[in-house]
């Protein structure tokens, strides 16, 4: 049987919190973040240093694991409701967990590489911070609409529907909101909007760079 | 005629979605060295706010059986909680034996050298789970953070998940019978403590402060 889908399960986090109830908390937080192992793993297979450098392929899994475990803890008192908010402190805490990884690696290796120089070395700062806080930002002047907008499927995925939002180019725009709001694969996508599978493979994929830069753009 | 690139993002992006456990390693190998980097930086872009694909059971249990999903779950369970798993992971790559982080500790915490054996007892308590979470300090947390080179945010919840202590229920005669026991241990419990209690059992196991 399919498990809820993580928004249902952020939501029942709170309410055990809220009642108090710490041991019913922390195994919904547990099933929520189990959602995300793949994340989690995928996220650390990912990252780079800012001289393009991954983590060395032996300390991937072990990263892994850890952030995992960094996840599960950041249950134990976890504010914020919505599911893109919960994602990005996921990628705070892969990020804290290979930069960690990396400083061993400088260690171990004794030599001055500098690290990614976009992260806060002593903080606990992640790549999407600017794009949080423009979001809050964003929330706090739309207060009453938000309220309104509280029940319904569609909250899950807020943040990354104000990302996708303010890509500019219709095409890329149009084809980002297929993949993420209705998972639609590539070809689906050519048949629903007339075009090549190798346009929607270009599209899909210019869409995601201007989405990175939007999502990473310093705050004003 | 698209970039390869381009239809192997694409790719991760359908298997994603479609709940196949799609390996991130595999498709950055298909592309060609000089797009490696810029793929994964794209493919960390739709990680990171990707939806959680829907998941069939097969791959419910095969994520449920995965080494630190597996410890996770024990933790839950545990009255130590996440510490068995984390500390050893952090101490470790740290290049410390729990004696170097004994004496680290005692240091960064301005202890006298003489508390580095009963510190380090305690250490092997807590990687053990052997000790009540609850009971760590502020301090030690702190200590623990500058030493081990991680934020007190990755230590300070590793606690909060642990099973909770056993609760005493009882209804009638068998609860007549026991709460006076009850009682002179709840005394005992609430008597000071005596005079080997020091700045490092403070440190383990006098809470939050």
């Amino acid at each position: 049987m399919a498990d809820e889908p993580e928004h249902l399960l952020l939501r029942r986090y709170h309410a055990a919190r809220a009642q108090g109830n710490d041991p019913e908390a922390a195994r919904v937080w547990e099933r929520l973040t189990l959602r995300n192992f793949d994340r989690i793993k995928g996220l650390c297979a990912t990252f780079r240093f800012a001289g393009g450098t991954g983590l060395p392929p032996h300390e991937t899994g072990s990263a892994a694991t850890e952030a995992y475990l960094r996840a599960i803890a950041m249950g134990a008192a976890f504010e914020a409701r919505e599911i893109g908010q919960y994602r990005a402190a996921l990628v705070r805490v892969v990020w804290n967990t290979c930069h960690d990884y990396g400083r061993k690696e400088l260690r171990h290796e004794k030599r001055s590489r500098s690290l990614d120089t976009t992260w806060d070395d002593d903080g606990e700062g992640g790549p999407y911070d600017a794009a949080l806080a423009r979001y809050d930002e964003h929330l706090r002047a739309k207060a009453e609409e938000a309220a309104e907008a509280e029940a319904g499927r569609e909250e899950a995925e807020r943040l990354a529907r104000w990302g996708i939002a303010q890509v500019r180019n219709d095409n890329y725009r149009t084809v980002l909101e297929l993949t993420w709001f209705e998972k639609l694969d590539a070809d689906a996508i050519a048949g629903r909007l007339g075009i090549s599978v190798d346009n929607v493979y270009q599209r899909r994929r210019r869409g995601m760079i201007e989405l990175e830069k939007i999502l990473r753009a310093p705050r004003d | 005629m698209p970039p390869e690139t381009d239809r192997i993002l694409s790719d991760f992006v359908d298997a994603w979605n479609a709940g196949r456990r799609p390996e991130v390693d595999t498709y950055l190998a298909r592309a060609p060295d000089a797009e490696r980097d810029a793929l994964a930086g794209e493919i960390a872009t739709f990680l990171a706010f990707a939806p959680a694909p829907d998941f069939d059971d097969a791959a419910l249990e095969a994520i449920r059986a995965e080494p630190a999903v597996l410890a996770a779950a024990a933790a839950l369970e545990t009255p130590g909680g996440l510490w068995p798993q984390l500390l050893p992971r952090l101490r470790e790559r740290a290049a410390l034996t729990t004696g170097d982080l004994a004496a680290r500790l005692v240091s960064t915490l301005g202890l006298g050298a003489d508390r580095e054996p009963k510190t380090r007892g305690y250490l092997e308590q807590l990687e053990a789970g052997a000790l009540e979470p609850r009971g760590l300090s502020a301090r030690l947390l702190d200590g623990l953070a500058r030493v081990l080179e991680v934020p007190r945010s990755a230590l300070e919840g590793a606690g909060a998940v642990a099973a909770p202590p056993a609760l005493f229920r009882a209804e009638g005669a068998a609860a007549d019978t026991l709460r006076a026991d009850l009682d002179v241990i709840a005394d005992a419990l609430a008597a000071p403590a005596g005079s080997e209690w020091d700045d490092v059992d403070e440190l383990f196991r006098g809470g939050a402060r």
